[in-house]
């Protein structure tokens, strides 16, 4: 089973995402902020973190340098409300770029084709 | 005929000698039986005698004869104590001198009172003659000038100058030429071209019309404030004859010597001319032409060529630099209606400036307010993603899991209207984005190619190609390209989700009442034309109460940036969206 990581600063968001993905056969482990998130990404082996850029104390994308530095091969998804940050070449790094919305099916398949590489 | 001198007792001679023989003026006395008895030196000289004594004994004839100014005839009449004068009187001496005298002859009485004879006095005034005469024609001459330059401060219109100037040139109170012709030089001097010409055509027409004036016996003054004598047909006729003709002025020509030379030249016959000057007399008839240039601040303005054709009067030289003195004055009119001219054009470029700098600003406060807006619902677009985010997404998990059927139908209907608020906010970020690029000048042919290209993209071919009619010319507008080009893009796909299939779209672009115009136009079948009519009054009228919200941004778009929008028809009777913008004629910047 694939163990995946939500980064979200929103309950209702990490929420909804661990019951989808758990419900599609992944086990999901959840954070509400960065410390919390390479916190876990140093304890436990992961297949895929799905992280937001907008957080409360810091950016994901400051998340997103880190998790790169320590692990290259973990596939990382950037899932935000903004779709602006597409232009932040800082973005780019990251191996998605998925906008949230109600419709999940995007994030699942993105999810779905990262993990099988 | 004997002459008897009267006994000297009765004349006394030598008091005449002792009074006036050395007096300047000429002294003169006849005796009653008309034989001159004394004459002085000065009276010698002025008749034309050697010597005074030369005179003596003399018959009046002699002097009569002379200076025939008919004293001999009023001779009794000034021995009945009568007196005699003649004033500036005109003659020839003895010696052949000519002169002007002034004459005067009154009895010469004896003590006891009676009359011995004629005393007479002459006096030579040819030279202050000549002088007065100078002086009133300089009197003449400043009189001309002084009418016609205020006759030319009264206006600075260049054609109104002109024709005054002409009109001074050729009005028998002015200089009195018959024709004058003028020609203005190009900016760099190397040619003149006929500008306006002043006369009658022919002697039966100068009759007419000098007749008139005479009768009408108006100043030089009033002739040159009367508009309708200025204006006259034979002028016209005239002007019209030399319009548009281009004289060289750097050849061997008359008018180029004139211009080269900055001094005028009087034109007598044909013979010695070159073939340019004789070409010229030639297309003008003139046999005599005075021909003086017009110089202002050194450099050759024009030229003034004036004649008497019609009177065939020989110009003189005193004419011709009169004529150069007036031309000297049309310089300065003439420069000061250009510099008039200008300035007006100068205005007229700074209230236009002004006016476009007023546009500019209220233009540029329009679009930060956009900008500002624009950030305000970018930040609530966000806030309002999430949560919509987690209802639709937890609606969708519920659908899923197969909940009862009751639910089934909420659920759709929530995951529904979760997918439009979502489909509204993409618009209104996609315009928020927008918002944040900064203003510049925008090549709108291009912009209507680029967003067309983004209309196949997101339509994704499913409609034909809209048929494209762009202006030739370039087409500018100031404002944020990103948000005009969403601003094109939502009507052009609200126009398209409108269409039917056997509408074909055309765009066009170009000025209408110095508005850019783009016009979104549909062509098919009627009844596909009327469908789509419908519709579009719906979504483009107004009624902003059934338009859709990304047309409404779309348009807020639009009148940020000076602009509007609506429906009409084409010249064709097809209905049509339009789009103004102002057209942007730079000095603004980014």
């Amino acid at each position: 089973m694939h163990r995946l990581l939500i980064v979200d600063d929103e309950d209702h968001i990490r929420k909804l995402y661990k019951d989808y993905l758990s419900r599609e056969g992944y086990e999901v482990v959840t954070a509400a902020s960065a410390d919390e998130a390479l916190k876990i990404a140093a304890e436990i082996g992961l297949d895929l973190v799905v992280l937001d850029i907008e957080l409360e104390e810091t950016t994901g994308l400051e998340v997103l340098k880190k998790i790169k530095e320590q692990y290259p091969a973990l596939p990382v998804i950037l899932n935000s409300a903004y779709s602006t940050y597409k232009s932040d070449f800082h973005t780019w790094v990251a191996d998605a770029y998925v906008v949230k919305s109600s419709d999940i099916v995007p994030l699942k398949e993105k999810i779905k084709e990262l993990v099988k590489v | 005929m004997e002459y008897v001198r009267t006994p000297s007792t009765e004349i006394d001679v030598t008091f005449l000698k002792s009074h006036f023989d050395n007096s300047p003026l000429g002294f003169f006395m006849i005796n009653r039986c008309g034989v001159i008895e004394y004459f002085n030196a000065s009276a010698a000289a002025i008749i034309g005698f050697g010597r005074a004594d030369e005179a003596c004994g003399a018959p009046v004839q002699d002097i009569e004869s002379v200076i025939n100014c008919d004293l001999s005839d009023c001779f009794n009449a000034i021995l009945n104590g009568q007196t005699f004068q003649k004033k500036e009187h005109r003659c020839t001496n003895r010696l052949g001198h000519f002169a002007i005298l002034n004459v005067f002859g009154s009895p010469y009485r004896m003590p006891t009172g009676e009359i011995a004879g004629v005393l007479g006095i002459v006096q030579d005034v040819t030279d202050i003659s000549k002088r007065k005469a100078d002086l009133e024609e300089a009197i003449l001459e400043l009189s001309i000038l002084s009418q016609v330059s205020e006759a030319l401060s009264s206006t600075a219109d260049l054609d109104e100058v002109l024709k005054i100037i002409l009109t001074g040139v050729t009005a028998n109170q002015g200089l009195g030429f018959n024709r004058a012709f003028l020609f203005l030089a190009n900016e760099s001097g190397e040619y003149a071209e006929g500008q306006l010409a002043v006369g009658p055509r022919n002697p039966d027409e100068a009759g007419q019309i000098w007749s008139r004036l005479d009768s009408q016996k108006k100043t030089l003054k009033e002739l040159l404030d009367d508009y309708s004598e200025r204006e006259n047909s034979s002028n016209y006729t005239l002007s019209s004859f030399i319009a548009g003709w281009r004289v060289s002025l750097t050849d061997d020509s008359f008018f180029s010597r004139a211009a080269r030379e900055r001094c005028g030249i009087n034109i007598h016959g044909k013979d010695d001319l070159s073939s340019t000057s004789r070409d010229i007399m030639t297309r003008l008839n003139s046999e005599n032409l005075a021909v003086v240039p017009i110089v202002g601040k050194g450099k050759i303005l024009g030229i003034i060529a004036a004649d008497n054709r019609i009177t065939g009067k020989r110009i003189i030289s005193s004419e011709v630099e009169l004529l150069q003195i007036f031309a000297n004055h049309t310089a300065v009119a003439i420069e000061r209606s250009r510099l008039y001219d200008n300035l007006l054009e100068h205005t007229e470029e700074l209230e236009e400036m002004n006016k476009q700098l007023a546009e500019s600003q209220e233009q540029i406060i329009r679009v930060e307010k956009m900008s500002v807006i624009g950030e305000l619902t970018s930040s609530i677009a966000h806030e309002l993603r999430n949560p919509l985010t987690v209802i639709g997404g937890f609606a969708n998990l519920m659908l899923s899991s197969g909940g009862n059927d009751s639910n089934t139908e909420y659920l759709n209907i929530i995951i529904s209207e979760t997918k439009r608020a979502e489909t509204v906010l993409h618009h209104v970020l996609d315009f928020s984005k927008a918002s944040r690029t900064k203003t510049q000048e925008i090549d709108f042919n291009r912009l209507v190619v680029q967003t067309s290209g983004l209309l196949a993209s997101k339509t994704r071919n499913r409609h034909r190609t809209p048929f494209m009619r762009l202006a030739s010319e370039k087409l500018a507008v100031w404002g944020n390209p990103d948000q005009l080009q969403h601003a094109l893009l939502q009507f052009l796909l609200a126009a398209l989700d409108e269409m039917t299939d056997e509408c074909l779209m055309e765009l066009s672009t170009g000025i209408h009442e110095g508005m850019i115009k783009f016009t979104i136009g549909f062509n098919g079948t009627e009844e596909s034309r009327a469908k789509v009519l419908k519709t579009m009054k719906q979504v483009f009228g107004n009624s902003t109460g059934t338009q859709k919200l990304s047309i409404i941004v779309a348009g807020e778009t639009l009148r940020y940036h000076g602009g509007n929008y609506g429906l009409e028809s084409s010249e064709e009777g097809l209905p049509r969206i339009y789009i103004e913008l102002p057209q942007y004629k730079g000095g603004q910047d980014a």
